[in-house]
């Protein structure tokens, strides 16, 4: 860095020499305009550099050894899973009341290979709003009283114990079931776990537990198997089992007739627990296939972007491609792919890297443009769906509970052939097979590879280190910012004041005066508080609305609107009236409100980028612009240059577009096009956001809004000025 | 009588010789104790735990089976194992260890004996095995009851690094330490050659600080270089032997007990394309020459019958080693005096072969004889000190022949 200049006032006195640390600050500080454009410019650049960053994934654990073994799923385990799928295809057609039937004959199968078997009811929880619930863990001691015999789910578990192990770990391999519509996917998922789940009844290296569950889906896959896991994690010691069983009658005869029907078996009719969690899969596949090869998408964010640990998909993806020949394929946004701009981005990237290859034989980094384009559609979903804090899957709920878990939906080359069938059976059941072994074979918990990362293909990530970059980058300039416009707004004064009298004279009073004036961004912080009470009381709104029954989306929404704008008014008058009467040193003041908010919003970002990276750096994105644009419309008009037209301009579109809603409407129109957007949309996807807990509402809540002061107070100038003009 | 009188100086003249034949005898008898090979005791270290180890584990048992084939008793084998693969719940094959992927040698049959086994595998246990400082009650057949005329194989697999071997995953034995350790062992005459044979990586940066006499050292990998696995075995999922140890292995299926395979044969056996690494052995201050060096001298126990007539000659060595053991326990503060009467004291054990030589030799000849004539049987029995033995029997011949011609005048 140069050594700072400073030319202006500093000449006439040799100053005491202060330390290079400070001066670097002073420097940036005082140019905090071009550092500004230059951090953000490089952070935005470096974000789109992430997926050329992006490194080969490698198996971290030497213990997991995958692969080594080999498979051991023979042809007859699949003639037994494909016994399975025919016998449930069958149930469907013949009786109504399949529900119960099939889980019946999955238990019994599971029976027959001497599997421990249990049924676990539980009943859907309703989507309910706990303000207070965001960063807790789910709710588990909670006792539900008023459910209805009617609905309930009944969740097949059968466990499989380590024939020689110590019976303190476990693993789970969960198939999400509707036993009331389920297609022929399902029943082939069922299939597939089946003819694993007979492998392991026979082999002799287990050394964890192996649990199969069943969930049943009919209330959402999430649901049921987040309810096994609450109750297998916080056993209960009440009776409530006995307590259902006599209000609901009719579900105490199938655990009944089960334990008639298999008397001398491993049949309970309480629940059932393993050892600890090592890992979790949960295994799906898909009716509608895939044209050319067989696909396995891999899902793996849970709530508030949590992911599983990378070697758990290394893992999968090293046996899916290098064992089983099938295709791997992570999220991506579809949309993204077929952006010409970001075509051309790659190629420039790519002529970079050839340049660079030129001058440095040694330097190897650069990607073709397409696997360019492929890398940033991913990182962009992956970085979307961490945001956006829902998980991915119903291996969610197992990460609530420090659990690894994967989902993996198969999308099978598509054909009505029985080979075929057992195709997909065999290979699948050795995949799933080859997972648990290498799980298996694990003696401490996931912990060597990653668990901060976004994905950019199946075998490329991007870990915490170099993302951060980009963040890092991006919110600089925030503290130099609001450094920079607070001492403009105090010094510009002191400068009137020092014009007047001789710098040497400094009375008493005047150093009175400055202290008063030091204090003053506390009025502007007043400021910034009341906003964000607003932003709180909006964000909290929706748990009352809920609270009316019988609401469309749409209506719900403009109860929101109008009801947030109804408490911002009473706000304004009950504690921000003060306001109103500042009116002598206008952009004195406009100055101070925007450096305190701009401080508040570093605070926010840098503590949401440590507790869900993805939603900061999108939220960054937006707000960083925003924010360092900000000016009110007055001083802009009045000015009438071109470049303060042009900012007026910057500032609309980026303060609608930095509107939730506004955000929301704009990228589903430009990922599904307009015709699709509905106001009632945004309403469902908050609604979403909610259920799941998800803190990013939180995050939009109180910080998004937290922005609005900037917004408020540039409209609001202009409206004084009005006023002020009119007395 | 005056004849008589005369003859008492003759009579002591007599007698000078005498004794300096008899301490040229005890003198040189010593000397050959210390260079006689008495027997051979091996040392055998799997260090690394966990199932994915499981290599190292059938490494070192297959190295068992070998030496145990070739000659060495039970007694004499130390066997370290830090961790127990047979009874591992993710191995397949309950209680059997394999080496190979055809699995027709199962190394954990019934006459395995490990003498450390899991977490008693620790760099202090191996060190207190090797210079012999153990605590009291550490049963016998845990200890290393070597003397200085034994030949020690000592056998280290696991994972290892510059000038390191990590024990169980939390402690590592440095070269320091083991360089240590051996010059102890030196000092207090526990071997008469020692081979350290060490398969992992950069081996042979292990010997680096190796300075003690009598000592080769053979590693499976230079500086820098990585010692690989063999093969995987697929069906227990783990790799099953080492690349050093399996070709050592090899070469030793080819013998047994009676040939005669020299230590340069076997050294020039590894080939380094074969091992992916390249075995490095250390000579030192080793004096033999390899090619005269029999495999057997180390690996195997070819014991030579030793006839004595006095049953408690190695019985009082064992008593020796006992109290060595014992004044070893107190020496965990380091008294120069006493270790330098200890080693008087193994001085004097080895010259003197009778316990209280010292006395009896002031005491009179016919007590001191009575030992001498022993070894003097001994050395006449032994066919390598015949020349010497005609060459001292002509030095005594000689005043024989002087009194006789006086007398007979």
């Amino acid at each position: 860095m140069a050594e700072p200049k400073e030319k202006s006032h500093n000449d006439q006195k040799p100053k005491p020499r202060v330390r290079p640390i400070v001066r670097l600050g002073i420097f940036l500080v005082s140019h905090s305009f071009l550092v500004s454009v230059v951090c953000c410019t490089s952070g935005v650049l470096a974000l789109f550099l992430l997926p050329v960053l992006a490194k080969n994934t490698y198996i971290s654990e030497n213990a997991l050894m995958p692969g080594s073994a080999s498979p051991m799923l023979s042809n007859q385990h699949v003639l037994d899973g494909n016994r399975l799928v025919k016998d449930l295809t069958n149930s469907n057609l013949k009786s109504s009341e399949t529900g119960i039937e099939s889980h019946k004959i999955i238990a019994q199968y599971m029976l027959d290979l001497g599997a421990e078997v249990s049924f676990h009811k539980f009943h859907p929880q309703m989507n309910q709003f706990h303000p207070l619930h965001f960063f807790s863990s789910p709710d588990s001691g909670k006792i539900q009283e008023n459910y209805s015999c009617s609905s309930y789910g009944i969740n097949t578990v059968g466990i499989i114990r380590a024939p020689r192990g110590d019976g303190k770990e476990a693993i789970v391999l969960v198939t999400p079931y509707n036993a009331l519509k389920s297609g022929f996917g399902e029943a082939l998922s069922l299939g597939i776990a089946y003819s694993v789940f007979s492998l392991l009844t026979q082999v002799t290296w287990l050394a964890k537990d192996i649990i199969w569950l069943v969930a049943d889906s009919q209330f959402g896959e999430y649901a049921a198997v987040s309810a096994w896991l609450r109750e297998y994690q916080t056993p209960k010691f009440s009776s409530l089992s006995t307590l259902n069983s006599e209000m609901c009658p009719d579900i105490n005869n199938l655990f009944e007739i089960k334990v008639h029907s298999v008397a001398g078996s491993k049949f309970s009719n309480s629940f059932r627990r393993a050892g600890t969690m090592a890992a979790a899969l949960v295994l799906k596949v898909r009716d509608q296939g895939e044209q050319f090869e067989d696909t396995i998408s891999i899902y793996a964010e849970a709530s508030n972007g949590q992911m599983p640990n990378l070697d758990l998909i290394n893992v999968v993806n090293y046996l899916a491609v290098h064992r089983q020949g099938l295709r791997v394929n992570v999220e991506k946004l579809r949309s993204l792919l077929n952006s010409s701009w970001l075509k051309s981005l790659g190629e420039i990237f790519e002529s970079l890297a050839k340049v660079a290859k030129t001058l440095n034989p040694k330097c190897k980094f650069g990607i073709p443009a397409t696997e360019y384009v492929e890398g940033t559609a991913t990182l962009a979903s992956s970085l979307y769906y961490q945001a956006l804090g829902v998980p991915t899957g119903p291996h969610g709920a197992f990460r609530d509970y420090q659990v690894d878990a994967i989902t993996l939906e198969i999308s099978p080359k598509f054909s009505l052939d029985k080979v075929w069938r057992n195709d997909i059976l065999l290979r699948g059941g050795r995949l799933i097979e080859g997972v648990i072994r290498s799980v298996n074979n694990l003696l401490e918990k996931f912990h060597q590879s990653f668990f901060l990362y976004l994905l950019t293909s199946p075998s490329k990530f991007v870990s915490v280190g170099v993302y951060m970059i980009a963040f890092a980058l991006l919110i600089a300039p925030l503290p130099m910012v609001a450094a920079s416009l607070y001492v403009d707004a105090n010094s510009s004064s002191n400068f009137l004041k020092g014009d007047s009298s001789t710098p040497s004279a400094i009375t008493d009073a005047a150093e009175h005066g400055i202290t008063i004036r030091s204090w003053k961004w506390l009025n502007s912080a007043k400021l910034v508080f009341i906003v964000h009470l607003w932003g709180a009381i909006v964000s909290l709104l929706p748990y009352f609305i809920c609270q009316i029954p019988d609401c469309s989306p749409m209506t719900s929404f403009v109860i929101w609107v109008l009801l947030s704008i109804l408490s911002l008014l009473i706000l304004n008058s009950v504690l921000a009236s003060p306001l109103a009467c500042v009116k002598a040193s206008q952009e004195k003041e406009w100055a101070l409100v925007k450096s305190v908010t701009i401080s508040s919003m570093f605070i926010g970002l840098g503590l949401m980028s440590v507790i869900n990276f993805a939603t900061a750096e999108i939220g960054a994105l937006l707000m960083v612009p925003m924010c360092l644009l900000a000016q009110p419309l007055k001083l802009d008009l009045r000015a009438g240059t071109l470049r303060s037209c042009c900012r007026i301009i910057c500032n609309l579109v980026l303060g609608h577009i930095a509107f939730p809603p506004a955000a929301f409407f704009l990228l589903k129109g430009m990922l599904e096009g307009f015709g699709s957007a509905n106001v009632g949309d945004f309403w469902m996807w908050v609604e979403s956001l909610w259920a799941w807990n998800s803190a990013t509402y939180l995050f939009i809540g109180l910080l998004r809004s937290g922005s609005n002061p900037l917004m408020i107070e540039s409209i609001q100038v202009p409206l004084m000025d009005r006023v002020g003009a009119c007395e | 009588m005056d004849t008589f009188n005369n003859s008492k100086p003759v009579l002591h003249l007599l007698l000078l010789p005498c004794l300096l034949l008899y301490s040229s005898i005890a003198f040189s008898s010593s000397s050959v104790e210390a260079a006689m090979h008495t027997n051979n005791w091996a040392v055998l270290v799997c260090t690394s735990r966990f199932w994915f180890n499981y290599r190292h584990m059938a490494n070192t048992l297959s190295l068992y089976r070998t030496v145990k084939r070739l000659g060495i008793p039970d007694e004499r084998i130390i066997l370290m194992l830090a961790d127990d693969m047979a009874c591992n719940t993710r191995n397949k094959y309950p209680a059997q260890v394999f080496n190979n992927e055809n699995h027709r040698l199962n190394l954990y049959g019934d006459n395995v004996e490990v003498d450390y086994r899991g977490y008693e595998v620790t760099v202090e246990n191996f060190l207190r095995v090797l210079t012999g400082r153990h605590e009291t009650a550490v049963p016998r057949s845990k200890r290393l009851l070597s003397d200085e005329g034994s030949h020690i194989l000592l056998y280290m697999t696991g994972h290892g690094g510059d000038e390191f071997l990590k024990f169980q995953d939390s402690e590592e034995l440095q070269s320091h330490d083991l360089a240590d350790a051996v010059k102890q062992m030196k000092e207090k005459h526990r071997f008469k050659e020692l081979l350290i044979m060490v398969d992992t990586c950069q081996a042979a940066t292990l010997f680096n600080q190796l300075q003690s006499p009598g000592v080769l050292a053979i590693g499976s990998s230079m500086k820098g270089e990585n010692s690989y696995s063999h093969h995987l075995d697929s069906d227990v999922g783990v790799s099953v032997v080492d690349r050093f140890t399996y070709y050592t292995l090899a070469f030793f299926e080819r013998l047994n007990i009676y040939d005669n395979a020299s230590l340069s044969s076997l050294f020039s056996s590894y080939n380094p394309s074969w091992l992916m690494s390249t075995a490095y052995y250390r000579k030192g201050v080793y004096k033999r020459s390899l090619e005269e060096v029999p495999v057997t001298t180390f690996f195997g126990s070819v014991m030579e019958t030793i006839h004595t007539d006095a049953a408690y000659k190695a019985l009082s060595r064992r008593n020796s080693g006992r109290f060595e053991a014992q004044t070893s326990l107190d020496q965990s503060v380091y008294h120069p005096e006493r270790r330098t009467q200890m080693k008087v004291n193994d001085r004097d054990e080895t010259h003197n072969i009778n316990p209280e030589g010292n006395k009896q030799l002031l005491q009179g000849q016919e007590g001191a004889s009575k030992c001498p004539w022993n070894t003097f049987c001994n050395k006449f029995l032994k066919a390598e000190n015949v020349d010497s033995l005609v060459n001292y029997g002509l030095v005594a011949m000689v005043p024989f022949l002087v009194i006789s011609t006086w007398l007979v005048r």
